[in-house]
């Protein structure tokens, strides 16, 4: 790599006639650099979209990826017609779309109040604070929530059972299971969301804000009228992004905290696909399901892409 | 900011602050908890809340029997590895392919960025990539946890974003003086770019230090494992044997075990994130969004 | 002719030169084993073992040992990954449901043929036709089943402590049990003034099939409906799953009321075993299923003991139900899988197997692996019984420190009177008494248990993932009071196993018992 980069210059003599192969030979260097990364893609990236064949097959490990036998659509089949497809469906969806209803505001909210605060060294603070769960793993995640939650003893239990409340097992109580699997997720996340509202935030013409002091706008009518009107592309951007990807409703998360009683709310499309393809070795069945998932996926961005486009002007891609 | 502190300025700073203030106990209170039960002896008592350390009665035992564990050495090395080695090629993938990308003027650059974006719109889901690394036979192997990860699509975007904002003459500048592409990379592009690079470092450095799915995945050998894994056997229970016949119990309670080794696990992130934190802003900008 | 007689003599000394030639070779094979490791604390024996050099020297066997992980999922993880890649180790353990799946895709080698080469081996751990059952696919071994767990090891303990403080008699039958539950919740057996004790104790454990439902710690109250298992063994014209047995329902309305009215503590339905046995050893309950070396070696009781000096826990025998029957769990058979890839077969590693294992039966091998080195770590007496005389006790057998030279015992272990002795001894207990934990399990071992040897033998549908899940969801909600129990919902939940196919499952599951004359 680096030989080729030392010699590369932008003035190069080039074969008259080919304006586009003077442009690649000037750029060398650039295609050195990508030499790597798109062997690397063409692997890691591509490689498992060709083994996406084996949804349409009945893999055997002898056989392997291309030697398996061609069954059609029949591992889609079973699982459309399994009775936990819709139930899937509904959990993923309302686990994500929860997280995304209830976290999207708790961000702009808390951008909000730190944009606003004036008290700079306490928000600083604060910020750095809520910025601390998103760097937890979710298996530590799921150990402060146990000894958070614990039926016997967890702080919250405690609270309740000094207030003449009963325990409730949080993490095992499928009313109580979406709501826990939510507020980790906002709780977690919360802080690091708020960056890019605080930054669209701190983005606004100041300006704007003395006028609205001079014709005596109220601090909410500030917010009201040009700090949230200066923020709301941002807002729409990201929900619209995050709906692309609603699909993925957190398989580390929901991986570490379910179990057996909350199956029937907290089982996804993920963590079935671990379960059947992995632990019952059903590697065509899974594949199926991980490549409608990815279709369908794939449809959600492309069409939130395209409203993005046409309503906001930013897009993805 | 205003320069008559109105009443009405006054209820607003309240009401912000109260909230931040909110917030900061709600964040902090459940990992405040896990501390105190950490340095908690173990006693058949239900403690206050376990939100007070009792002066007479606190320990660290629970600290020692984690990192006594025969297993929490290699762990913790394991885990280091797995960072920086994780980190280094990361690194040595994403920069140059960001970089490349970067220039406008590189002919079948939207050809590129299509090969790129496919595999990030459309995912094939665990088992098929699974398939790539167990027949590239890296199973078993720090390989199989760092080099499937090698390039964050959506890292590589934020990079490319923030390169290809650097002025365009400071870089011809240089390549006009006869300097190298790399020469270009390393003395203009990259000192530029230090916030971006102390924020999409972290980004994948954290990323691998919580990564617990992929090795109970690939891994095999028990030298092999990491931290976080270490910790989700103590978490889950999975290390006490039905058939434990001999002396191996441990002295201290399995709540405060459990909360020594929460705590451990995450600390050094705790430690780090915080000096890194001023770039964090540039970083998450310059991503996902096209101009 | 005399071509011939050359060509034949040619072909016994090249069959003679192969057949030595494992002893002849100079380089060692090479062997990867899994490991089920039998102190999950403890980590791999250390790189200078001493058995290693032995196995080298003497097998010329290069033997590299990989510790599997100790959860059931994380073990058929890493099983499944190895098999999907066609990378399985040589000889690996593995549960029966993912073995009999992969052998039937090729991918574990038949093992009759090693048996002729290790006929002590065989003698002394592949002998014993029931578990021999566990590994047969179309009348072929594919598995070693080593002897497995001791049987009837787990049962019904209470708190005898709390009974005499109560002034209660020790319950013999399912309603009496229940009144001391109650009497254990309401009336502050331990005397400390709180509210803060249930009657009974449980976690939720169930995996596959054959533990299907809540687990095996409810397995005292299944039985006492006659209900113990996931299916009903009496006879072949009663063969079908046991919730189809009217006394099955009423087990459940048990499990129901004593959760709603909570003589049970609420954490039963997280699947932690490490709680619940913390909980027990803080006094949270009274009543509770466990095995014999969880509740009472000295390693285990010794906190329950710091924090309950005069406490006193008891084995009693499963309560009878309303028609007589009792039973404190399952009879089944059960093993510890170890399997051949069919890859190190066909690169002929079969005799260097063969010839490990039957060192492991060997006298050096059994005690290397199970105790360690003669003089250092253990000293044995005359008859052969274990002792710790004259050993340095840093260095006995039975220390924290060195577990990992044992961790392949489960390997040589076969259940006998000298093991025994030695892994389950007696002690003193804090307020003077003889802990004795093996009359604990002769208490169990007396005590009724269901026969179901057959449920192990069961093959696992292809959609076992969808059907266990189901049986086990809806029963755990019934239980839990999420769901109404009513003639209505029960028979929809009974419906819904019938279209997710009960009905083949126990016709399939029924011809292969009678076949395997299970049922008669």
């Amino acid at each position: 790599m680096s030989n080729t980069a030392a010699i590369g210059k932008t003035v190069k003599p080039t074969r008259p006639g080919s304006k586009t192969w003077g442009a690649i030979v000037q750029h060398k260097a650039f295609y050195a650099m990508l030499f790597l990364p798109l062997a690397y893609f063409a692997i890691f990236k591509y490689g498992p979209l060709v083994n996406a064949q084996i949804a349409f097959k009945d893999f055997m490990a002898l056989d392997g990826v291309w030697k398996s036998p061609w069954v059609g659509f029949k591992n889609f089949g079973t699982f459309f017609s399994s009775i936990y497809f819709w139930e899937l469906l509904r959990n993923t969806l309302v686990l994500s779309l929860g997280k995304l209803l209830i976290g999207l505001p708790m961000a702009v909210i808390l951008a909000l109040a730190l944009n606003e605060s004036s008290a700079n060294k306490f928000k600083h603070f604060v910020q750095t604070v809520t910025y601390l769960p998103h760097f937890l793993s979710w298996v530590v995640m799921y150990g402060v929530l146990l000894l958070l939650l614990s039926p016997d003893e967890g702080l919250v239990n405690d609270i309740i059972k000094a207030l003449g409340g009963q325990e409730v097992s949080f993490l095992q109580d499928p009313s109580w299971y979406p709501t826990i699997v939510i507020l980790s997720d906002v709780w977690k996340e919360m802080g690091w969301s708020a960056i890019i509202y605080l930054a669209a935030m701190t983005g606004i013409d100041p300006g704007l804000y003395e006028a609205a002091e001079v014709e005596g706008a109220t601090r909410l009518q500030r917010i009201r009228y040009i700090t949230l009107p200066g923020i709301v592309d941002v807002i729409v951007t990201i929900a619209l992004l995050r709906l692309g990807t609603i699909l993925d409703a957190g398989f580390h998360q929901i991986f570490m905290t379910y179990s057996v009683p909350v199956y029937s709310v907290g089982d996804i499309i993920d963590t079935w696909v671990y379960r059947q393809g992995v632990l019952d070795f059903q590697f065509s069945l899974a594949t199926a399901v991980g490549l409608f998932k990815g279709v369908l996926g794939l449809c959600l961005v492309w069409a939130f892409n395209k409203l993005s486009r046409r309503y906001l002007d930013s897009s993805l891609f | 900011m205003s320069k008559i502190k109105s009443h009405d300025e006054y209820v607003f700073q309240l009401v912000a602050n109260i909230f931040l203030g909110l917030m900061l106990v709600v964040v902090l209170l459940p990992l405040w908890r896990v501390f105190i039960l950490s340095v908690t002896p173990f006693k058949y008592v239900d403690n206050s809340f376990g939100l007070f350390v009792n002066p007479i009665k606190w320990t660290v035992d629970s600290y020692a029997q984690f990192m006594s564990h025969p297993s929490f050495l290699i762990a913790f090395r394991n885990s280091l590895i797995i960072m920086f080695g994780g980190l280094a090629i990361n690194l040595f993938m994403t920069v140059p392919m960001a970089y490349a990308l970067s220039v406008r003027s590189l002919p079948g650059r939207k050809w590129l960025n299509v090969v790129v974006m496919i595999p990030f719109l459309f995912n094939a889901g665990l088992i098929p990539g699974y398939l790539v690394v167990t027949g590239m036979h890296l199973q078993n192997s720090f390989w199989a946890i760092i080099i499937p990860g090698a390039i964050s699509i959506y890292n590589m975007f934020i990079m490319r974003n923030f390169f290809a904002e650097i002025p365009m003459d400071l870089k011809e500048a240089a390549r006009i003086d006869g300097a190298g592409e790399l020469f270009v990379l390393f003395r203009i592009v990259l000192p530029l770019s230090i916030p971006i690079m102390l924020t999409i470092g972290l980004f994948y450095a954290v990323g691998h230090w919580n990564e617990f799915f992929t090795p109970i995945l690939y891994l095999n050998s028990n030298k092999l494992q990491p931290l976080p894994v270490l910790l989700r056997n103590i978490l889950m229970g999975l290390n006490t044997n039905e058939f434990v016949e001999y002396d191996t119990f441990s002295q201290v309670s399995v709540q405060s075990l459990k909360a020594a080794s929460i705590f451990i696990t995450m600390l050094p992130m705790m430690m780090v994130y915080p000096w890194i934190q001023k770039y964090f802003v540039k970083g998450s900008l310059a991503g996902g969004i096209k101009g | 002719m005399r071509k011939s007689i050359i060509t034949a003599s040619i072909a016994s000394t090249l069959l003679i030169a192969v057949a030595f030639g494992g002893y002849a070779q100079a380089k060692p094979v090479d062997l990867d084993l899994w490991l089920l490791q039998a102190v999950t604390e403890a980590g791999p024996p250390p790189d200078d073992w001493v058995g290693y050099k032995i196995i080298r020297e003497k097998l010329g066997i290069n033997l590299k040992l990989t510790l599997q992980p100790s959860s059931f999922t994380d073990q058929d993880t890493k099983i499944s990954v190895a098999a999907a890649s066609n990378t399985l180790p040589d000889i690996f353990g593995v549960n029966r449901d993912l073995l009999i799946k992969i052998a039937k895709q090729g991918l574990v080698a038949p093992v009759d043929s090693l048996l002729p080469m290790m006929p002590k081996r065989t003698e002394t751990h592949y002998s014993d036709p029931m578990r021999n059952k566990l590994v047969m696919v179309n009348k072929k071994m594919y598995g070693l089943p080593d002897p497995g767990a001791m049987d009837r090891v787990e049962g019904l303990v209470i708190r005898k402590d709390w009974l005499d403080k109560l002034g209660l008699k020790v319950p013999t039958t399912i309603d009496e049990l229940y009144a001391v539950a109650r009497a254990f919740t309401t009336k502050d057996p331990d005397g400390n003034g709180k509210d803060d004790t249930y009657g009974f104790g449980a976690y939720y454990e169930s995996s596959n099939l054959a533990t299907a439902g809540f687990g095996r710690r409810f397995d005292y109250i299944m039985g006492a409906y006659g209900v113990a298992g996931t299916w009903n063994f009496e006879s072949a014209d009663k063969f079908q799953f046991n919730v189809r047995n009217p006394g099955f329902r009423k087990a459940v309305e048990f499990i129901r009321k004593i959760n709603e009215e909570k003589l049970i503590d609420p954490s039963w339905s997280a699947p932690n075993k490490d709680e619940f046995r913390a909980r027990w050893k803080q006094g949270k309950f009274g009543i509770w299923w466990e095995q014999f070396a969880a509740l009472a070696t000295q390693a285990n009781y010794k906190d329950f003991d710091n924090n309950f000096p005069k406490g006193e826990i008891i084995p009693i025998l499963p309560p009878k139900g309303p028609e007589g029957k009792s039973a404190n769990g399952l009879d089944t058979a059960n093993a510890r899988i170890y399997a051949v890839s069919a890859k190190a077969m066909k690169s002929g590693k079969g005799p260097a197997i063969a010839k490990l294992l039957e060192w492991m039966a060997s006298d050096e091998g059994y005690y290397l692996c199970g105790f360690g080195v003669e003089g250092v770590n253990f000293n044995k007496d005359a008859k052969g019984y274990i002792n710790l005389q004259g050993i340095d006790p840093a260095k006995a057998y039975s220390t924290k420190a060195m577990q990992p030279l044992t961790q392949l015992r489960n390997m040589v272990y076969i259940n006998n009177d000298i093991e025994l002795a030695v892994r389950y001894p007696t002690y003193k207990s804090a307020n003077g008494k003889t802990m004795d934990p093996l009359g604990i399990w002769r208490f169990f071992k007396n005590s009724p248990y269901t026969q179901a040897i057959g449920s192990s033998l069961v093959d696992p549908p292809s959609n076992v993932n969808d059907f266990t899940r189901y049986y086990n969801e809806n029963l755990v909600k019934f239980a839990l009071g999420q769901q109404a129990l009513n003639d209505k919902t029960w028979a929809a939940y009974i419906k819904g196993l019938d279209s997710l196919g009960a009905k083949d499952i126990e016709k399939t599951a029924k011809a292969k018992l009678l076949d395997a004359e299970l049922l008669e």
